[in-house]
């Protein structure tokens, strides 16, 4: 057993180096006073970017997430909250398990946050950290790359398995390929929605959960071709998953390969080469209702399926733009056209985006070199 | 008829029965006092001096009934030379006194059946035996010379046998005991005081009665001496006499609190002109006191009111008397009987310290933290045992030779001697901690593993040796 | 022949019969005896084993009776009527405060623990610790009208400022349920400290406190704390856990009426100390601590011990409505302590930080702030005030009244008899053994103190047995161990009778040993009287779930996942055999720590095992799974390391459910009633 743990750990470890900062996040459901659900696609400037010199621990943010009127965002030395226009750090010396904060969720009804990192899960609140790992509970694994609050459970994905702690039984169940149709127990996303749980498993596309049932199903690349989609829309567009999310009836998967939406009929696959998203390499996604945030390596991108903005930082200087398209498939498969360029300056801190969440009107960015807040221009 | 003698017989043998049973119940001495009287002139005696166990004063112990203040007094060691210290078993049946046989006659231990006033002899060693105290169970202790030890000075506390067997020496330092007392938790309450290397203030000492555990219980304001037992009152406290150096004939009565005695003492007769000499404590929490007003009157017993604080008529007055002690023949609570770890078979003991850097200014205001601390000295009463230094933490664990004295000094980077405590020993298998270096016994140990006992404990005196260049590095 | 000569041979006769008989029944009698309580001193009296120990049957219900023992109550706001739960008849007693009678007994649920009244006064809410739920009573009814249902184990209570919830401190699954009040349902469940209790609402309606009586689970050396949970009122949300320094067991809290000052009663404990001696604190001291509620306020620990005297087990604290008075229950030594609330505020003000951390480990400053004690009635737990204030009403648990005391006057005045029977069975007098510590020198701690609840603490002891710094002993369970002699990790007590003997005197309370009377009684206690709560959380009815399940196969498994045959001594059941999970013997699982003297331990028993961590002899796995995560790796402590994480968290699932037998027995009953 431990010998298996060592290795899903060790293979997690290459796998995190090998992608850069490909850790992905989670969300489960969407806002009810999120931002507008109407065909017009909100659009965030007037950026501000954090970084160590602002109190960051790191520059490297692998992680954001908005709760109430503070913000939290997870780097690669400590955990980072912004609150009265200041950030403060917590490490290990403060009881976090690691310092490499991936993953945060906020529990709706408790408020109590969690936190996944590369050492454990960790159940911040009330000012403590309490500390689950593979050895002192029933977690599956401490590489923990998402962490999601679901009603009383807390859903967490890792590189040996994905499961979940019921907080009130304190009970884990977990899964893996020994007991869920995954095709390794290797998993980076969770996310929920509809009453399903919606795990991304590493070369298992998405496994989907149905909680009332207990049951499984997976949804996997039917062309089963690493590097291209044979046939569009036939269903995920890779079986390496990164993400997963649910919002306004949409199931969003994310992978290194393109995105991909399900409508609990039908898939639709999203490439940057037919449609304004950034770049295919996608390290999370994130809905917030029918607006999809998508995190790739080269900027950060948004669509409601048709819409789409796209915020990219120059290469050279501190400003950057944001790029609105709009693109129905249905109507051609190979026109859309850019509408608009906004420039925005300063533009998000770096192009490899691996974060996001929303709030009404403010957005916040986490990248590799940096936090970015963006707010609603009306 | 045989039915007729066949019952005869039965009754007859029933009376002789009951007869016999109720021969075998003593008479009690319910309300009932007894004192120790003397027709010579009463001294100033000086617990402080060495021959302070010398009894000078020819004296014996009788009985006086209350409300009869004139009434002659039952004696009680009609067949002795001399007696004294008498104390009543918890059942209020027998005795206990040290007495002289004949004049010349080394003292001894003995008890007496109040009932019918047999006498037996409890000890019968060679030198004096003096200030006996019932222990619960069937044991006693007294007041003996420690023969074995290099410090001819001193006395010490023995434990026996009510029939005089398996006699046990339990304290080990150099110093004599005065007046012990047993009080209802167990433990042993005395007068000791130190005799080397020079004579030290008079305590009043506690210990189990197998010598463990030994500890400061009070200790008086500078230039007081202790003039008596201390014994408990109905109300939680302890009752003694005590009196100032400066004025030898203004004996005061003293309580201190049993739960805080350090920090509690009460005098009942400051107001009070003349010197008190004996208090002993009654169920209804009046005291019985010997007092005399001037030197040229006899001391003479009284009831003293503490609530009040004054005395009442006479008990017992004498012209041609002296009360010296005064005991109250009555039934008590038993006290409890303590287990004991010793174990005769170990010979070594084991200490640890907590923290050498607490001391008594710790427990003061502003908090003083003495910071010079690098050594510490294991002293025996001829030669230096050992000389190590502490754990990071202050702490220090050693495991000692048992029944030996000796000191524990602090050092500072010079090796001067920063604080230095009384005298202590530890019985075979003793077990013992000390928070600091502090008299005070208000502080209790931080909740913490001390550093020392994660190692093995520093033996003590150290091997001959290591002895020469006197360090052991614990850390 | 004469009438005297056959009555002289026949006296003969029966002489020589009765010595025939009486020698060797005699030695027979006493080898029994030696037998039976593995001791070779204790009275051949045949009433020690086949009368007080017997725990079911005619000669069982003959000498046992049941108490009313009251833990907690609260008052009327007319404060004529006290509501008081009586907790081993599971009933709330309603009482006329004037005529001090019983007037109404309305039956609750299982183990009731606390009471509190809506704010209109019209409805009781009682917990019901061994049935997870709280009743609400009508009490110009006079029944119950409703059940909430709560978490596991529900204890302490409060209302929220605007009266529309309920929180309910859950004790056993360490977190507080909220329920609103109208649709009933919980609405929320909030992560607590350890084994929390008691729980008060700030006097500004802000906050609610909650206590805890364990500490975090830390491991053994590193410094110890018990966590205040603080719960933001308005938006049921937790504010802050505020850490209490070096202390556990606090079981209730209270507030000046202006809400400056909190006081939460705690105990000190000293189980890194080396166990070498009691005098002078060495093993406990009990006292209060006092905080500022804010967020972020100091907490300041006291002592309501004396150098040679100690006032064991704090449990009720009541503040008088002028805020001038503090009142702490001493459970284990029958004192109520009177605080001077002006003497503490003054301590603390006039002192810095550093002064008052060692205040908290001195016994003489209790001097400057304690007013008065105020003996009391057996096992005084839940204290309440007269809403004028001038009276204090204590539940006297093992003796079935409410005291009365004047707060004015500072003495009882009076007793409320709440009818539990008048005979005092030997059972109950060692109940009042075990939770009294004047068999402890200078009453320091009893049974209770290390055992509360009759569990255990959670704390890992420098018991230090030869050396100190060696041997450290992770506490055991009292609960339900009739069946699961012998007793300590070494197994070298194999009955209550020399457990709690001689050496338990020498070693452990340092005063004179039990009377065999006593002895007789604690153990008739001990053996009959403690029960396991019925494991409500993992094992509600006996129906495993399918996890549960699984690790039962596994538990009883003979052949690891690659089908290899496990040897017999290593497997789960060979050693922790049903129905108590243990086999009484001793075992070797390769847990000896470098510190430990070289012995076999004692397989424990696993009943209600989710309730005793740390785990191991020497607590060193602070979770069920570290048994084997960190401690199991050679395989010596069964077979494990051929298994997945789903395998292991299965055999945890399983291990969780463990009851004892008699809820499977009544369980049993109940379906075969049913089918």
């Amino acid at each position: 057993m431990n010998k298996r743990f060592l290795k899903n750990s060790l293979l997690s470890a290459v796998a995190l180096i090998l992608t850069g900062f490909s850790f992905l996040n989670g969300q489960p459901s969407v806002k009810s006073d999120a931002i507008d659900v109407t065909d017009k696609m909100p659009v965030y400037g007037h950026w501000r970017n954090f970084t160590m010199k602002d109190g960051l621990p790191s520059d490297h943010v692998y992680c954001v997430r908005i709760d109430g009127d503070r913000v939290l965002a997870g780097t690669h030395d400590g955990l980072a909250v912004y609150e009265n226009g200041k950030w403060k750090a917590y490490t290990t010396k403060d009881g976090l398990p690691h310092n490499g904060v991936v993953s945060i969720d906020v529990s709706e009804t408790t408020g109590d946050v969690w936190l996944g990192t590369l050492g454990g899960l960790s159940r911040w609140s009330g000012g403590k950290f309490e500390n689950f790992t593979q050895l002192n509970s029933g977690m599956p694994n401490d590489l923990v790359y998402c962490v999601i609050c679901d009603g009383k459970d807390v859903w967490v994905a890792t590189a040996g398995g994905a499961g979940h702690y019921d907080t009130s039984t304190r009970q884990w169940e977990i899964f893996t390929e020994k007991n869920a149709p995954m095709h390794e127990p290797w998993t980076y996303g969770v996310s929920a929605g509809d009453g399903k749980i919606f795990i991304a498993a590493w070369g298992g596309g998405v496994i989907e959960y149905t909680k009332k049932t207990k049951q499984f199903k997976d949804y996997t690349d039917p062309d089963g071709e690493m590097e291209i989609d044979l046939l569009p829309d036939d269903g995920i567009v890779h079986d390496i998953t990164t993400a997963t999310t649910w919002g306004a009836g949409y199931l969003w998967a994310s992978t290194y390969f393109g995105l991909s939406s399900y409508d609990g009929t039908h898939w639709k696959g999203y490439f940057k080469e037919h449609c304004g998203l950034a770049s295919n390499f996608i390290n999370f996604v994130r809905a917030e209702g029918p607006v999809v945030f998508i995190c790739s390596d080269n900027g950060l991108s948004s669509t409601n399926g048709k819409s789409w903005i796209t915020y990219k930082k120059n290469d050279n200087d501190s400003n950057g733009k944001a790029i609105i398209s709009n693109f129905s498939r249905d109507d051609d498969k190979t026109a859309y056209k850019t509408t608009r360029e906004i420039p925005m300056s300063p533009s998000i801190a770096h192009n490899f985006v691996i974060g996001v969440d929303a709030d009404k009107d403010v957005l916040w960015v986490a990248t590799e070199k940096g936090v970015s807040r963006g707010e609603l221009m009306k | 008829m045989n039915r007729f003698r066949a019952t005869i017989v039965f009754y007859l043998i029933m009376a002789t029965g009951s007869l016999f049973i109720i021969s075998c119940r003593r008479n009690s001495t319910e309300g009932t006092i007894i004192i120790t009287r003397t027709s010579g002139k009463v001294l100033n005696l000086s617990f402080s001096s060495a021959d302070s166990r010398k009894i000078i004063l020819r004296s014996d112990i009788v009985e006086v009934e209350m409300g009869k203040p004139e009434a002659s007094p039952k004696l009680l060691t009609s067949s002795f030379y001399s007696a004294r210290s008498p104390e009543i078993s918890n059942d209020g049946l027998f005795m206990i006194f040290a007495g002289q046989k004949k004049e010349g006659d080394t003292w001894q231990i003995w008890d007496t059946d109040l009932g019918n006033l047999k006498t037996r002899q409890l000890t019968k060693l060679k030198e004096d035996c003096t200030d006996p105290a019932y222990l619960p169970l069937g044991r006693f202790l007294f007041t003996s010379h420690s023969a074995s030890d290099s410090l001819k000075s001193n006395e010490s506390i023995f434990t026996s046998n009510i029939d005089g067997t398996d006699q046990k020496r339990i304290t080990y330092n150099p110093a004599i005991y005065r007046t012990s007392h047993v009080l209802s938790d167990g433990r042993i309450l005395t007068i000791g005081v130190q005799k080397f290397p020079e004579t030290g203030d008079q305590k009043f000492m506690i210990m189990r009665p197998d010598g463990t555990k030994s500890e400061l219980f009070y200790k008086g304001s500078e230039g007081t001496v202790l003039n008596g037992p201390g014994f408990e009152t109905n109300n939680g406290r302890i009752i003694f006499i005590e009196s100032e150096k400066s004025k030898p004939g203004k004996g005061n009565l003293i309580t201190v609190s049993y739960n805080r005695p350090m920090h509690s003492q009460l005098n009942l007769t400051s107001e009070i002109e003349g010197d008190f000499r004996a208090v002993f404590p009654q169920p209804s929490g009046k005291l019985l006191v010997s007092y005399r007003k001037t030197e040229t009157d006899r001391y003479a017993l009284y009831e003293f009111d503490t609530e009040s604080k004054s005395l009442g008529k006479p008990i017992f007055k004498s012209n041609d008397f002296d009360v010296l002690e005064v005991v109250d023949a009555v039934k008590h609570i038993r006290p409890r009987k303590l287990p004991s770890e010793v174990n005769a078979v170990i010979k070594t003991g084991l200490i640890m310290c907590q923290d050498v850097n607490i001391t008594n200014e710790i427990t003061k205001i502003p908090l003083v933290l003495n910071k010079k601390i690098l050594k510490v000295e294991i002293m025996g009463t001829d030669s230096s045992m050992g000389t190590f230094k502490p754990s990071a933490d202050g702490s220090f664990y050693l495991k000692v030779v048992a029944n030996k004295p000796f000191q524990i000094r602090t050092l500072d980077e010079e090796g001067k001697v920063i604080r230095k405590c009384d005298w202590i020993w530890l019985r075979p298998n003793e077990r013992r901690g000390c928070v600091g270096c502090h008299e005070d016994q208000d502080i209790v140990p931080d909740n913490r593993i001390p550093l020392a006992v994660k190692k093995a404990s520093v033996g003590i005196p150290v091997h001959v040796n290591k002895i020469k260049d006197k360090m052991i590095d614990t850390e | 022949m004469k009438i005297s000569t056959i009555v002289i041979r026949l006296s003969g006769i029966i002489l020589v019969l009765a010595l025939l008989i009486y020698f060797p029944g005699r030695k027979w009698a006493r080898a029994h005896v030696n037998e039976k309580t593995a001791t070779t001193d204790h009275p051949l009296l045949c009433t020690s084993c086949h009368l007080y120990i017997q725990k079911t049957g005619l000669i069982a219900n003959l000498v046992n009776a049941r108490y009313m023992s009251p833990i907690n109550l609260t008052v009327s706001g007319d404060g004529k009527r006290l509501y008081v739960v009586a907790q081993e008849s599971n009933a709330l007693l309603i009482v006329d405060s004037e005529s001090k009678k019983v007037i109404n007994k309305i039956g609750v649920g299982n183990q009731p623990h606390s009471v509190i009244l809506s704010k209109d006064g019209q409805k009781a809410y009682v917990s019901n610790q061994w049935s997870d739920n709280v009743f609400v009573i009508d009490l110009s009814a006079g029944r119950v009208t409703d059940t909430l249902k709560t978490g596991n184990g529900p204890a302490g209570l409060a209302l929220s400022a605007d009266g529309k919830a309920l929180y309910v401190v859950n004790s056993f699954s360490s977190d507080v349920t909220v329920i609103d009040l109208q649709s009933k349902e919980e609405i929320n469940r909030i992560t607590a400290g350890n084994n929390p209790t008691g729980a008060k609402l700030s006097p500004d309606g802000k906050f609610l406190f909650v206590t805890s009586r364990r500490t975090v689970n830390v491991p053994y050396g590193e410094p110890l704390s018990s966590e205040l949970t603080v719960i933001n009122d308005s938006s049921r949300r937790i504010s802050e856990y505020r850490k209490i320094e070096s202390a556990y067991m606090m079981e209730n809290v209270a507030f000046t009426p202006n809400g400056d000052l909190g006081f939460v009663t705690l105990i000190r404990p000293k189980n890194y100390v080396p166990s070498i001696q009691v005098e002078q604190g060495w093993m406990m001291t009990h006292g209060f601590g006092v905080f500022q509620p804010g967020k972020g306020g100091s907490v300041n620990e006291l002592l309501i011990d004396e150098p040679n005297s100690f006032y064991s087990d704090p449990f009720g604290i009541a503040i008088t409505p002028d805020g001038k008075k503090a009142f702490i229950s001493s459970a284990g030594t029958d004192y109520i302590t009177v605080i001077d609330i002006d003497s503490v505020r003054a301590l603390i003000n006039g002192s810095t930080p550093e002064v008052r951390k060692l205040y908290s480990n001195n016994l003489g400053i209790s001097s400057r702030y304690i007013i008065k004690r105020i003996h009391t009635g057996s096992n005084p737990k839940g204290i309440a005030l007269s809403p004028d204030g001038k009276l204090l009403y204590v539940a006297e648990m093992l003796d079935d009244n409410i005291g009365v005391i004047s707060t004015e006057s500072l003495q009882k005045v009076s007793s409320i008899d709440l009818g539990g029977p008048r005979r005092i069975t030997v059972a109950r007098k060692g109940r009042r053994l075990f939770n009294n510590s004047s068999h402890t020198f200078q009453n320091q701690y009893c049974c209770y103190t290390c055992h509360p609840d009759m569990h255990e603490d959670g704390l890992v002891y420098n018991m230090s047995g030869k050396d100190m710094g060696r041997n450290v002993t992770n506490t055991m369970s009292l609960r339900d161990i009739s069946e699961t002699a012998p007793f300590k990790w070494s197994g070298t007590n194999l009955t209550v009778y020399k457990q709690d003997g001689m050496r338990f005197s020498t070693f452990l309370t340092r005063t004179e040993s039990f009377s065999y009377k006593d002895l007789d009684a604690l153990t008739s206690y001990i053996l009959t009287g403690i029960k396991n709560p019925p494991n409500l959380q993992y094992n509600p009815n006996g129906e495993l779930t399918e996890a549960q399940l699984r690790g039962k196969k596994i538990f009883e498994r003979t052949k690891d996942s690659y089908g290899n045959e496990i040897p017999e001594a290593n497997r789960c059941i060979t050693c922790h055999t049903p129905p108590y999970y243990t086999n009484s013997k001793m075992s070797y699982v390769q847990t000896l720590a470098a510190t430990d003297d070289s012995i076999l331990f004692d397989t424990p028993h696993l009943n209600d095992i989710y309730a005793s961590a740390p785990y191991l002899h020497d607590g060193r796995a602070a979770t069920l799974e570290e048994i084997w995560t960190k401690y199991g790796k050679n395989d010596k402590h069964g077979v494990i390391n051929d298994m997945t994480k789903i395998q292991l968290n299965d055999l945890i699932e399983y291990l969780k459910s463990l009851r004892s037998p008699q809820y499977e027995y009544e369980d049993l009953k109940k379906n075969h009633a049913k089918n």
